[in-house]
């Protein structure tokens, strides 16, 4: 008995360890930041459509990054699908990606960056989120410049410094206003004593607890507690997934976090982009950017606004009618190169230096 | 020393020394790679990042919380290991398993649980009107950390406990102690190698923790480490904090050293030793029960039922039962090996720093821990660089995920093997090599089945950490492989509870099951009392 237990163990520890070797010659691999269940029933869904295997890694935009870096010419990706421009700017200042036909980026009709390398793929923006039990919206501030004059925030405030579209947002604040500026509003901030989180979800479940009032925030956050999205299997039809929302009873409708948009064109209404390159190191490059244009089509664009609650980067997807309509979202945000956001390291030079990472 | 003598031994033992180079390289190439990446840092930058009021302050709240947490642990597991191993109660096996469980999920989830449950708006208050404050910093991430690592004390405890020779205890009462003075005297230095060891891990394993304290907003070093490598992409200065990190595991590790060195804990009487009788009648009953129920509810029930909260979140859904079924099968040929793995790397390293102590065994054995401290993002970039570079065909293939676990992990496995050979006696083995066995042979005849139990435990440990490992998986494993753990985290972190909850169970379940076999073997391997009464 306890010979054939060691030996089917040994045997198992040989077999599963040949078992997954090397990878197949015409597989697409793709690196994402975006995690699984925002990306994985596109991936089900292309891979049907061009008949092609595709495998995933999926990881945080950073630690694929140190990765690819590490890795080098020996990368077996084909694609870097990430969740911030950010990690995309730093991968093109790295020479990772591949230049990009103007076929392809020119499917996208907005935050295209000039470099070619990268496409966008969808949109988000940022917001105060509040508690609307404790907080009016009328007593919110008009720009988000004048949110560190609110004394009597103070302890009520949550903020994540150490995520990526929080500090994309102090980076637009340095380069479209002043360093100092920048430093002045990051320091008021502080004497706020606002209350840090590592990311954004559980801050907002800490915003619906009561533990803060207002939080600093994207918009699909709030979105994701009250609506749900990402539920289940990609439907393709609109109408049948339309349907499926309302037979299940929305996740937290009656949820008390409201979302406020300061005035038009102010830096608090951000909008911050998520995008996808295909890697110079790939030997898939032909597959690497059928893929890309694949995110751009119409499905895919449908999807992320229907399943994921973000905003399609194509002109004329529509959006589910509990969301802002995209003109009106974009009008609220500034116009700004995004380009100029991969400049991080001042901006993390200032967060350490305001004592806020 | 005669160095060809030496090359002799090694060649001639070289069951031991193959495990022992393995090991040490395993820990050495994280530690170069560390070193090489921080030698390209501009100095002067690297130094004012590192020297700066926020380090020190980073210091004292992570020495602060591991004392804390230490406390906490020691005050849940002594109890709850003497509960089940020196007692009559009824129902000891289920506790033991439920004493275990908490192993089995991620700390973060234990993280979420208490967050939901407290607060004027948590479940408490909700289902009892009972209000308590939203718990965070430093409260709560003691709590969380000691709810959810106090299993590594426990099973080294009960380890220690089983093996003790209760005939030391019965002199000292017949010579006029009350027990607890019996215990204070007797029973507790025995037990000094399994507190030191379990205390190890829980340090360690406090150290390195990421999810717990995020979540419940407390500045650690781990933190501030994460944020290095997640905000700035910069693997550069990472990795000179990883590499302070890394001082400050080694200082612990000499301090462990200190406190356990020149000890005897075998028993030196020849015939076998017999179980310890059990008290298990009286008032003492009720307390007992009482104490092990609260701890196996606060940890175990409070999670499972969190999770099966979410679970009902998403009911409707259905189960996703094909992605289940490949993500359970990834996790388990992953997680199996690497604590078989784990288990026989650590016996030859545990066996030379037990019987030839010297200092260099010693040194052995601690960097084994090293390992265990390096940050896992470091030590999956160390083993990317270097399999790319030596062994290239290795490159995301199961066989060096498995190896990242095993040696990652293997400070888990050092412990309770540790812990069973101090009470294993060496005269036997030394009488089975007078009596013509060869060294490997008496080692595997007489010492092997005296460790056993602790080799067993040691396998748990491995077994339940990696399977809810998440860095090493992320960057290590094959593309397209994904566990139970990478599923549970993706979905929460897009707050997409209830489609997490399906993977968090299973982990749950499969954990038990796993631990439960065990604790079965254990059962068999010890000799039932009346066989030796």
């Amino acid at each position: 008995m306890k010979r054939l237990l060691s030996v089917s163990l040994v045997l198992v520890l040989a077999l599963s360890l040949l078992g997954c070797g090397g990878s197949e010659q015409d597989e697409l691999v793709i690196y994402s930041g975006r995690s699984k269940p925002l990306v994985d029933s596109l991936v089900q869904k292309y891979q049907e459509q061009a008949d092609r295997p595709v495998r995933v890694k999926y990881g945080t935009d950073a630690q694929l990054l140190a990765a690819l870096q590490e890795e080098g010419d020996q990368t077996p990706a084909d694609v870097f699908w990430a969740n911030t421009t950010g990690a995309l700017g730093n991968a093109v200042n790295n020479d990772l990606l591949a230049e990009l036909p103007d076929a392809l980026t020119g499917r996208a009709d907005r935050f295209v960056p000039s470099n070619q390398r990268w496409v966008p793929v969808t949109t988000r923006f940022r917001v105060l989120a509040y508690n609307s039990e404790t907080v009016r919206p009328e007593d919110l501030p008009d720009s988000i410049l004048d949110l560190p004059g609110m004394a009597d925030m103070e302890g009520r405030i949550g903020w994540t410094p150490a995520y990526s579209s929080f500090q994309d947002f102090v980076t637009a604040l340095r380069v479209t206003t002043s360093r100092d500026t920048a430093r002045t509003w990051l320091t008021q901030m502080q004497a706020l004593n606002p209350k840090s989180y590592t990311s954004n979800t559980p801050m907002v479940r800490a915003l619906e607890a009561g533990e803060i009032d207002v939080a600093l925030t994207n918009h699909y956050y709030v979105l994701r507690l009250k609506h749900g999205g990402a539920e289940g299997e990609y439907e393709g039809d609109e109408e049948e997934s339309e349907e499926g929302e309302e037979g299940e009873a929305p996740v937290r409708a009656s949820a008390p976090v409201e979302m406020y948009h300061f005035e038009d064109g102010d830096l608090g209404n951000l909008a911050l982009v998520t995008g996808a390159g295909a890697l110079r190191a790939s030997d898939q490059s032909e597959a690497a950017r059928q893929f890309l244009q694949f995110l751009l089509s119409e499905e895919a664009q449908s999807y992320a606004a229907t399943q994921v609650n973000e905003y399609p980067v194509v002109q004329g997807t529509p959006v589910p009618a509990y969301m802002m309509p995209v003109e009106q979202a974009l009008r609220l945000s500034p116009t700004f190169d995004l380009q100029r956001l991969q400049e991080m390291d001042p901006t993390l030079t200032l967060l350490r230096d305001v004592g806020a990472l | 020393m005669n160095t060809s003598r030496a090359l002799d031994a090694i060649r001639s033992r070289w069951y031991v020394a193959l495990p022992v180079a393995v090991v040490v390289g395993g820990v050495l190439i994280p530690l170069v790679y560390l070193l090489l990446r921080a030698a390209q840092a501009d100095p002067q930058t690297l130094w004012d990042l590192v020297v700066r009021g926020r380090t020190v302050r980073l210091l004292g709240n992570t020495v602060g919380l591991t004392v804390g947490v230490l406390v906490g642990t020691s005050l849940l597991a002594v109890p709850m290991a003497w509960l089940t191993t020196r007692t009559a109660l009824p129902g000891r096996k289920v506790l033991t398993l439920l004493g275990v469980l908490p192993l089995a999920v991620p700390g973060y989830v234990m993280a979420y649980a208490l967050l939901a449950t407290t607060g004027p708006y948590g479940t408490l208050a909700q289902t009892l009107g009972l209000v308590v404050p939203r718990l965070s910093g430093y409260t709560g991430a003691v709590l969380a950390l000691s709810l959810s690592t106090f299993p590594y004390l426990f099973l080294n405890l009960r380890t220690a406990f089983l093996g003790l020779d209760p005939a030391l205890e019965e002199s000292a009462q017949a010579l006029g102690h009350n027990r607890w003075q019996v215990f204070v005297r007797i029973v507790l230095p025995q037990l000094r190698p399994a507190l030191l060891a379990g205390g190890l891990l829980i340090a360690l394993h406090v150290l390195g923790d990421f999810g717990v304290v995020s979540l419940m907003r407390y500045d650690t070093f781990s933190y501030a480490l994460y944020i290095q490598y997640a905000a700035s992409y910069d693997r550069i200065y990472a990795a000179g904090l990883a590499l302070l990190l890394l001082m400050l595991t080694a200082a612990i590790l000499v301090l462990e050293a200190r406190l356990l060195k020149g000890r005897l804990f075998h028993r030196t009487s020849g015939g076998p030793a017999r179980s310890a009788t059990r008290p298990g009648r009286g008032a003492g009953r009720g307390v007992g029960y009482a104490f092990a129920l609260g701890v196996a509810g606060a940890s175990g029930v409070l999670r499972a039922g969190t999770v099966g909260y979410w679970m009902a979140d998403s009911a409707a859904t259905g189960l996703p039962w094909a992605g289940l079924g490949t993500a359970l099968w990834d996790s388990v040929r992953a997680s199996a090996p690497a604590a078989v793995l784990a288990a026989l790397l650590s016996l030859p390293v545990a066996y030379l720093g037990v019987r030839h102590a010297s200092s260099w065994t010693r040194g052995v054995e601690r960097i084994a821990y090293l390992g265990y401290a390096t940050p896992p993002l470091a030590f999956a970039l160390a083993l990317i660089v270097f399999s790319l570079g030596a062994v290239p065909f290795l490159y995301q293939t199961l066989a060096l995920l498995v190896l990242a676990y095993a040696l990652h992990f293997m400070a888990e496995a050092v412990g309770p093997v540790r812990s069973a050979l101090y009470q294993a006696p060496p005269h036997l083995e030394e009488a089975a090599r007078s009596l013509g066995r060869s060294p490997l042979g008496a080692f595997m005849s007489v010492t092997f089945p005296l460790v056993r139990r602790g080799l067993l435990v040691s396998m748990a440990f491995v077994f339940l950490s990696a399977m809810k490992e998440l860095p090493l998986t992320f960057l290590l494993a094959p593309v397209g492989f994904e566990t139970l753990a990478l599923n549970t985290w993706s979905y929460a972190e897009e707050a997409l509870f209830g489609q997490a909850a399906p993977y968090a169970l299973t982990i749950m379940f499969v954990s038990a099951l796993f631990v439960g076999v065990l604790l079965l073997r254990e059962q068999t391997a010890r000799p039932s009392p009346s066989e030796t009464t």
